[in-house]
C-alpha cells in the first residue's frame, strides 16, 4: 500500500487460509480456467468486468489487483471510480461496455434471481455468440477468485501491476 | 422462455470440470460434496444443477430426509451432524458474498471440523459449484439434461 508515513493506519490483518499452497491442484485448475475464460474478451473490458464484480462481492485483494492492472494498462482513474455507479455515469462508457457491466451484475448476483431476458438480450446485441459465452465465463471466473479471496481473507495492498500476467 | 444459445467454449468447460473434480477429490466425502453443491444451487436458483446433483446425491445414498430438509438445514438439527452443518454454513457464506464477507464464527466452525487441506478443497468445491451455477443460469440451461 502507498502510505503516508506520518499517519498511523490500522494494523494489517493476516490471511485465514493459504488455499493455493494447501490445495495446489485447485489453484492450478483455477489458473487454467482463468486462461481459458479470458480468451476472446477485450483486455480493457475484462478489467472493468473484474473490478465491478469484485466491488459487488467485496473482494479487497481483487480490487487491489484489478484496479492496479487496469491503471497500468492505461485505463482512466475516472472510469474506474465511476464503476460502482455506472448506471448514473453511462457517458463514461461505450454501449458495449454498459451491456457487459449489466450482464456482470446479473450473473454475479444470482441469489436475487436469474439473469433477466432484457439484460441477456442487450448483451447478445453487442457480443457475438462465442464472445458472449466467453464473457459469461470471464464473469464466472472473477466471481470464483472473489470467493477464494473473501473466504480466505487474502490481504490487499501488496500487488504489483502485471504480477500475474 | 426465450432460448439462449451461447455455447460454452470446450476448453472452459474442461477447465471447470477439472476444478470440480480436484476439489471434490480433495474433500474426500462424496455425499457431503453433493449436499454442498445442492445447497449452493438452491441459493443461486440453478435448475440444471439441482436436477443433476439431486440425482447424484441419491446415487451416493444421501437420505431423502436430508434432501428434503436441506433448504432449512439450520432448523433441522437432528438431520444434519455438526460437520455437515459447518460445511453448509460455509457454503452459504461463500455463496452469498453480496451480503458481506464470510463471518469469523462461520469460518472458525468450519476450521474446527476440517483440517486446512480439506478446508481449502471445501472452499474450492463451493467456488466450483458457484461457477457451474453461473454458466448454467447465465445461459438458461434447462434441467433434465443430465444423465448419470
Amino acid at each position: 500500500m502507498t502510505t503516508d508515513q506520518t499517519i498511523q493506519y490500522a494494523p494489517e490483518h493476516t490471511q485465514r487460509l493459504d488455499w493455493a499452497t494447501l490445495a495446489p491442484d485447485v489453484f492450478k485448475a483455477m489458473v487454467r480456467l482463468d486462461a481459458a475464460a479470458r480468451k476472446g474478451v477485450e483486455p480493457k473490458l475484462l478489467e472493468l468486468v473484474k473490478i465491478r464484480a469484485s466491488q459487488i462481492n467485496h473482494c479487497a485483494l481483487c480490487l487491489d489487483m484489478h484496479s492496479k492492472d487496469a491503471l497500468a494498462a492505461g485505463e482512466s482513474v475516472e472510469r474506474i471510480i465511476q464503476l460502482s455507479a455506472w448506471e448514473e455515469s453511462e457517458h463514461f462508457y461505450t454501449e458495449k461496455e454498459l451491456a457487459a457491466l449489466e450482464l456482470t451484475e446479473a450473473v454475479t448476483v444470482l441469489t436475487d434471481g436469474f439473469v433477466p431476458d432484457e439484460v441477456y438480450a442487450k448483451a447478445a446485441k453487442h457480443f457475438e455468440e462465442a464472445e458472449l459465452a466467453q464473457l459469461i465465463a470471464a464473469i464466472t471466473v472473477i466471481n470464483a477468485w472473489n470467493r477464494f479471496g473473501v473466504a480466505c481473507r487474502r490481504v490487499p495492498g501488496h500487488y504489483q501491476p502485471g504480477q500475474h500476467a | 422462455m426465450t432460448v439462449r444459445t451461447a455455447l460454452l467454449d470446450r476448453t472452459v468447460g474442461q477447465a471447470m470440470s477439472s476444478l470440480s473434480a480436484v476439489a471434490k477429490h480433495g474433500l474426500g466425502d462424496p455425499a457431503l460434496a453433493e449436499l454442498v453443491m445442492i445447497r449452493a444451487s438452491q441459493l443461486n436458483h440453478c435448475a440444471f444443477c439441482l436436477d443433476m446433483h439431486l440425482t447424484i446425491a441419491r446415487k451416493h445414498g444421501v437420505s431423502e430426509a436430508q434432501l428434503d430438509l436441506l433448504a432449512a438445514w439450520e432448523e433441522a438439527e437432528g438431520v444434519f451432524d455438526e460437520r455437515e452443518r459447518a460445511a453448509l454454513a460455509l457454503t452459504e457464506a461463500v455463496t452469498v458474498l453480496t451480503d458481506g464477507f464470510v463471518p469469523d464464527e462461520v469460518y472458525a466452525k468450519a476450521a474446527a471440523h476440517f483440517d486446512d487441506v480439506r478446508l481449502a478443497h471445501l472452499v474450492g468445491l463451493i467456488v466450483a459449484i458457484n461457477n457451474w451455477n453461473r454458466v448454467m443460469v447465465g445461459r438458461r440451461i434447462p434441467p433434465g439434461g443430465y444423465t448419470p
